[in-house]
């Protein structure tokens, strides 16, 4: 008996983003027209991408396991980036997080150096995030955005304080912005139009949900990055944004993922609990429709990579 | 539009365009078509030219054709009889003679004439793109507002360092610019010592008034790459400054007829001019968000003395551009914020309460005219803390006056009761009840701190600038502790707060065409959608109809949008097209129509905020009604949880729905069913709290004993209790046509 699948005809697509050109690879993220890859109900014309992140110090924080998958890279985000770059990386996100003022409070011209330096070691396109501290984003971010003009970079956090400044840094030197609200489908949008108010073209803006890594939160998120995704393929123009999530960061530090001792012995070996939760993170997420997944260990770039091949075959 | 204003611009721009085609001639003669003409660092061109037309001049060979483009715009001077409308032609005027400024500016360049060499200094010329970038980005997340251009030299060198320091204290760019009777204000700063630089957001332009033009060539170039606009497309280029770019023109001294034509320049993108001379006004708004010409003779200014006539004019002038005020910090000498809104000021620490039993205290807010309010004025009338004793009871009576534009005297309740929230974010100040019954406590460590009833104005004043200050533009704040004075005015309140009642009361949802949505549970619960009209509240209570309007002027964006009612398709069951429409669209296309009125047919969906369910009791014939503080059981099986299981989440029941309590007492409530004689059911502290309301109710409805018909609780969990009662006591809806 042959069985009609039933096909969902949805009329919005999710916006094509572009990152790097003008002489730097260049990649387009986004243009969903359906689920995640759910091919019979429309197309998903690009893979979804893998950012790996690279910091401007040697992260204090830091996993073991990490540190020792990265070695001494971690000292130079330009020869770290330039790992990544051979791991697999598709994009580098490069944090400034020495500009946060209790983590050296670096500020414009340390932030320029270090964008320089890591549009010089790569030829991947660039994410810069900064210290997460709306004054020091400002102030780093506008100097980063200079360096980078024409060089099409994605510029984050805006955030509902700082967005203005960032957003105009993005029009006046063509970058794309990152929008970051807390986990909350109506600040997502409300943000996406306050930006797109300010004159920032909406191919121009990533949307980061803020996500949980597994076991904190993640199916929250999933829900509401599956229902920023509905909205915009129902044809809401202002949820359309492709997403990026911090898959890296959330997953590593949970506890499963840093307890070596005190755990049942069920939990088995460490540093193969960890690198699962960082890839059960990353493809529930790219599930629930990330666009990008940063990530932070070597091996998950091979392992998330292999996921997508699978998913998208 | 002033003829007089006209003529002189029109005549100003004959004669610029004049000089320019001379001066053109002569290069051309001398030093060839290939010369080649730029501004200081710029990608830009000639910035105003580029902007308008999208021509690239880069060398005197390619100005003819721009300048023939001035010459074109340009209408002849009015004759003496000639009475028209001049709008048009002077707008056109002002722009020919920007075209013809920025091709003298160029030829001058090209000779090397500029930036000006001036009693030996070099004046600063046109601002280069990367400072213009850096600026820019201040100017769009809103650092800076815009800029000032001032053409012409001020009363006196004090007046002159007065108007610069007002504008920069507000973050305002200042150009300079021109001259009056020989004298330019770029000679009156420097004779003063000012530091003018980049670094102090003071560029001196030019000692001529055509040197002005590197100020909209500025504002051009802003357009161009913060707003998304091509060159060319001077529509958007002007729009763009008229509502993101803040800048006006200040003309101290003398205006001749170049500057009224460059003036005429400026109003094309939005720049009103404000002139410390007498000149004719021109008021209405138009081209300019406000006023476009405005005389302030500086002699006739308010103030004891000329610097407080300086204030006064920049004062002024930011109103007239219509620049927002935002405080960044309270200025207050204890913290401020939402961690210390709960705080409670016990007696061991409380250092002195105003009201209170046995004591007065109240709280007013009034609109007032833009010209009656002096923003930033805090008043104490009265005695200070400091000269009352230790755990005093002292009246205090909070008289606000807030003046703006888009202010509407509907607004005053809602801003009215902020003051509770804006107060209580002060650390060891308590703040309860509001309007004739509020009560502040004041501890001693906050009172050891420093802080004093004066501090309350400072709290407001920022926080009705910062939080409302798409509605408010000027703030003034009395606080009178005299005891005299609060009886008095007390007395004057009470009048306002009852006609305010009666208002709102009043208003129906006949009375307008415009309702308002709510899609803040959106988070949660993304299919629910709420429709607030003036005779229903939310059903979370907390926002009713003038709430929503309010919020969607202050936040456009935010969750209250405007939902036109449309044409009415039932108006006993509260049913319109707009609404439907809007409903269709917002709940992901889950939910299609909606009534305002009746429960039983498409009912408004429910998220799970509301204050009290509502559920249909079929044997009674009508509704049971439980309220969220109500833990116990109810006739219909389900205690309040486990009613908002079933009923919340965005779904639409027929037969049930989540409420605001207020909505009981609405002539709309459940209209379509039969109101209030409906409800057969309800939780008992909901009956007791509200009883002299609900009796009200029963009374206006024609049932006046109902109240006692209504189960509770206490007299029935369930239908086989209830149905009895209702029988004894002859409760109406027994005998109502059947819902079912």
């Amino acid at each position: 008996m042959p069985v009609e699948v039933p096909v969902e005809k949805w009329a919005g697509k999710v916006n094509e983003v572009t990152l790097g050109g003008n002489g730097r690879k260049s990649i387009v993220i986004g243009g969903e027209t359906t689920l995640p890859f759910l091919k019979i109900d429309g197309a998903m014309p690009h893979r979804p991408a893998i950012a790996v992140e690279v910091d401007d110090v040697m992260p204090a924080d830091w996993s073991p396991h990490l540190i020792a998958a990265w070695g001494d890279a971690l000292k130079d985000p330009a020869v770290w980036a330039k790992k990544a770059a051979e791991y697999g990386a598709d994009i580098i996100v490069l944090t400034l997080d020495s500009a946060h003022p209790e983590r050296g409070n670096t500020g414009a011209a340390e932030a320029k150096k270090t964008v320089e330096k890591v549009l010089a070691a790569v030829d991947l396109p660039v994410i810069i995030i900064g210290p997460d501290v709306a004054e020091k984003d400002n102030e780093v971010l506008i100097a980063a955005s200079s360096v980078g003009r024409g060089q099409r970079l994605a510029l984050g956090n805006c955030v509902d304080k700082n967005y203005r400044s960032v957003a105009a840094a993005c029009i006046a030197d063509g970058h794309v912005a990152i929008a970051k609200t807390p986990i909350d489908i109506n600040l997502a949008k409300q943000l996406n139009i306050l930006i797109c108010d300010i004159g920032l073209a909406p191919d121009a803006i990533l949307m980061d949900p803020t996500t949980g890594g597994l076991g904190y939160g993640i199916e929250y998120t999933y829900s509401v990055m599956e229902r920023l995704r509905l909205a915009a393929l129902i044809g809401d123009k202002m949820t359309s944004m492709p997403m990026i999530c911090d898959v890296g960061e959330e997953s590593w530090r949970q506890k499963e993922a840093r307890a070596t001792s005190g755990v049942p012995a069920t939990w088995g070996d460490h540093q193969e609990r960890a690198l699962a939760w960082e890839g059960i993170t990353g493809v529930s997420l790219l599930n629930s429709g990330a666009d990008i997944v940063v990530l932070q260990h070597p091996r998950t770039i091979a392992l998330i990579k292999d996921a997508i091949s699978k998913l998208m075959a | 539009m002033s003829r007089f204003i006209a003529t002189s611009a029109i005549r100003g721009a004959h004669a610029v365009i004049a000089d320019a085609e001379a001066t053109l001639k002569d290069a051309l003669q001398k030093m060839g078509p290939e010369t080649p003409v730029a501004f200081t660092s710029t990608s830009y061109f000639l910035p105003v030219i580029f902007g308008f037309t999208g021509q690239k001049i880069t060398k005197l060979g390619d100005m003819p054709a721009a300048l023939q483009n001035a010459r074109s715009l340009l209408p002849p001077v009015p004759r003496d009889n000639l009475w028209l409308p001049y709008l048009g032609e002077t707008l056109d005027a002002g722009v020919a003679t920007l075209f013809a400024e920025e091709i003298i500016e160029g030829i001058r360049f090209a000779k090397g004439q500029q930036p000006e060499q001036y009693n030996g200094h070099k004046l600063n010329g046109p601002i280069d793109d990367v400072q213009m970038r850096s600026w820019g980005i201040q100017m769009v997340d809103g650092r800076m507002p815009g800029f000032a251009a001032i053409v012409g030299a001020a009363k006196s060198n004090e007046v002159a360092v007065e108007i610069v320091r007002q504008l920069q204290s507000r973050g305002q760019l200042v150009f300079l610019c021109s001259q009056s009777n020989g004298r330019s204000i770029i000679d009156q700063l420097r004779e003063s010592g000012v530091d003018l630089g980049y670094d102090t957001f003071t560029v001196t332009f030019g000692t001529d008034t055509y040197s002005a033009v590197y100020a909209l060539g500025y504002a051009t170039r802003a357009a161009l790459s913060f707003g998304n606009v091509a060159a060319g497309d001077i529509r958007k280029i002007l729009l763009y400054n008229k509502f993101r770019c803040f800048a006006f023109v200040l003309a101290l001294g003398q205006v001749d007829d170049v500057k009224y034509a460059t003036a005429a320049g400026a109003i094309n993108y939005g720049f009103p001019v404000i002139a410390d001379t007498v000149i004719p006004n021109i008021l209405p708004s138009g081209v300019t968000r406000y006023a476009h010409v405005v005389s302030l003779p500086f002699d006739d200014l308010p103030g004891k003395d000329d610097i407080e006539k300086a204030q006064r004019l920049v004062q002024s002038c930011v109103e007239i551009r219509g620049i927002k005020i935002k405080i960044a910090q309270v200025p207050i000498p204890v913290a401020y914020g939402p961690a210390f809104e709960g705080e409670v000021v016990r007696r061991e620490n409380l250092r002195i309460e105003y009201g209170g039993k046995g004591s007065m205290c109240f709280e007013l807010l009034t609109t007032k005219n833009l010209d009656e309010v002096e923003d930033g004025k805090i008043t104490v009338v009265g005695p200070e803390i400091d000269a009352v004793p230790d755990g005093a009871k002292v009246p205090l009576g909070i008289v606000i006056e807030v003046a703006g534009r888009k202010m509407q005297t509907d607004f005053e309740p809602v801003l009215e009761r902020q003051i509770h929230h804006f107060i209580n974010g002060a650390e060891g100040i308590q703040h309860i009840g509001q309007r004739d019954i509020a009560w502040l406590r004041f501890s001693k460590s906050a009172v050891n701190k420093g802080f004093r009833l004066k501090h309350l104005g400072d709290i407001l004043h920022a926080n009705y600038h910062n939080h409302f200050g798409a509605i408010v533009d000027k703030v003034q704040i009395t606080l009178y502790s005299d005891p005299e004075k609060v009886k008095q005015l007390m007395e004057k309140a009470r009048p306002i707060y009852s006609e305010r009642n009666i208002r709102t009361a009043g208003l129906t949802d006949e009375a307008v065409d415009t309702f308002y949505s709510c899609s803040l549970c959106q988070s949660f619960a993304p299919t629910h959608i709420c429709v607030i009209n003036p005779e229903r509240v939310g059903l979370c209570g907390a926002y009713n109809w003038l709430d929503c309007r309010a919020s969607y002027e202050i936040n456009p964006t935010g969750p209250n949008k405007p939902v036109a009612k449309g044409r009415v398709i039932d108006a006993a069951k509260g049913e319109w097209e707009g609404v439907n429409k809007f409903v269709y669209e917002t709940t992901q296309m889950k939910t299609d129509r909606f009534t305002l009125y009746s429960i039983m047919d498409q009912p408004m969906t429910t998220c799970g905020c509301c204050e009290c369910v509502m559920a249909l009791l079929p044997e009674c014939n009508g509704f049971m009604l439980v309220s969220r503080d109500d833990y116990g059981m109810t006739p219909c099986g389900m205690t309040f949880t486990t009613l908002m299981g079933t009923v919340g989440g965005g779904l639409q029941t027929p037969g049930m729905m989540g409420v605001g309590k207020y909505y009981l007492l609405s002539k709309k409530f459940i209209s379509a069913e039969g109101g209030i004689r409906r409800v057969v059911w309800m939780s008992k502290n909901l009956k007791e709290s509200m009883e002299e309301e609900l009796k009200a109710v029963c009374e206006r409805e024609g049932v006046p004993d109902l109240l006692d018909k209504i189960g509770d609780g206490s007299v029935a969990t369930t239908v086989e209790d209830l149905l009895p009662f209702l029988e004894k006591k002859g409760h109406p809806a027994l005998t109502m046509a059947p819902l079912i």
